[in-house]
């Protein structure tokens, strides 16, 4: 006859100690690490490539995509150092991924490591990779109801950014209403609008990284 | 869209326990799932039954207990369940999440 055992013992236990390990390593070197998270082509890599042109901050990259190396491509030519890391099909990026990422990367002098999650509204918000803050990114082109159809992320954020703002008017996106419900969902996070194209609001969004910077220096 | 991914993480553990613990075969794997993990139970019982093929645990069931989303305000001590970040008693944003992000193995039936 078989017997019934009672376990009660948490699944994600190792990924999530790894998780944490991250956080203490980085944590002594005084390194913040940012996890953003969006929609695929919300433009993640688009915000990077501008945010790494200032060099108020030394920077790191992990790229996380499906497939390809395109994107760790596009961040080479901006002559930050970055790790690819190929999920081969997981929708989502793992601690036990980002340690061994981290592990190719010289991190003396380092200020940031930005990590780009696989293009993916979902469940890149419950996998904690050790980060200090995730960042949601939404697209104006997705639509302002994003964040009330996968709440999950824009809860968990620390910033909000809406990227692609050059298309507010062309596409009729209603920015109130996008907005009001990102504040219902998290009042306490940052609320930002940006345009990799024109520029607008990457001054707002690199002093954001700069403010957070500074706080986790020793 | 990733249970494939966390029924991996299940049948990895169960396996380290079954060599420690000597057990035979396993008939039944209940779960406690939050929420907050977005997992569908369909899509979990059938990836389960996909990656437990020639394992110990082939042919067994898997049962999901689902974990509601709870929320606690810090400052006045109210507790509701679901997504708001706010007191719905006192209006304070001072809110931290109770239950929901589980993804526990609760409880197993396995001939020894
Ligand atoms: N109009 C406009 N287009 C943009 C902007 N930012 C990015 N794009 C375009 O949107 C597309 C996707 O941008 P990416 O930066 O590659 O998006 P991503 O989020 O990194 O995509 P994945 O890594 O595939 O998930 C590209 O064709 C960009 O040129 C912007 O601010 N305005
Ligand atoms: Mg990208
Ligand atoms: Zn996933
Ligand atoms: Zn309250």
């Amino acid at each position: 006859m078989p017997r019934r055992i009672a376990i009660q013992r948490s699944v994600m236990a190792a990924d999530e100690k790894i998780a944490e390990k991250i956080r203490k390593d980085l944590s002594k070197r005084g390194v913040l690490m940012l996890n953003l998270i969006g929609s695929p082509g919300s433009g993640k890599t688009s915000l990077l490539e501008w945010t790494l042109k200032d060099t108020l901050f030394r920077s790191v990259v992990l790229e996380g995509d499906v497939a390809t190396s395109r994107d760790a491509e596009r961040i080479a030519r901006t002559g930050t150092p970055v790790v690819q890391i190929n999920t081969r099909g997981g929708c989502h990026l793992e601690a036990n991924l980002v340690e061994k990422a981290l592990e190719g990367l010289e991190m003396d002098g380092v200020d940031v490591v930005f990590v780009e999650n696989v293009g993916n509204l979902v469940c890149p918000a419950e996998f904690d990779l050790g980060e200090d803050h995730k960042v949601a990114l939404c697209s104006v082109p997705e639509g302002p109801d994003k964040p009330l159809k996968y709440p999950h992320l824009f809860m968990r954020a620390e910033a909000v950014l809406l990227t692609k703002v050059d298309l507010l008017e062309l596409l009729g996106f209603d920015r109130d209403l996008f907005w009001k419900d990102v504040k219902e969902l998290n009042p306490r996070a940052e609320r930002l609008e940006v345009s990799a194209l024109r520029g607008d609001g990457m001054s707002d969004w690199v002093s954001l990284v700069q403010s957070w910077v500074r706080a986790k220096r020793p | 869209m990733h249970e494939l991914s966390l029924v991996g993480a299940v049948v990895e553990s169960l396996e380290e326990m079954a060599m420690e613990k000597g057990w035979k075969k396993v008939t039944k794997v209940t779960l406690r799932i939050g929420r907050m993990r977005q997992v569908i139970p369909e899509v979990m019982i059938f990836s389960f039954s996909v990656v437990t093929e020639g394992t110990i645990m082939e042919g067994s069931s898997l049962e999901i207990l689902e974990v509601p989303l709870m929320s606690r305000c810090s400052f006045c001590g109210e507790e509701w369940e679901g997504l708001s970040f706010q007191c719905p008693r006192c209006g304070s944003d001072q809110v931290e999440t109770v239950s929901g992000m589980e993804m526990d193995l609760e409880s197993v039936e396995v001939e020894e």
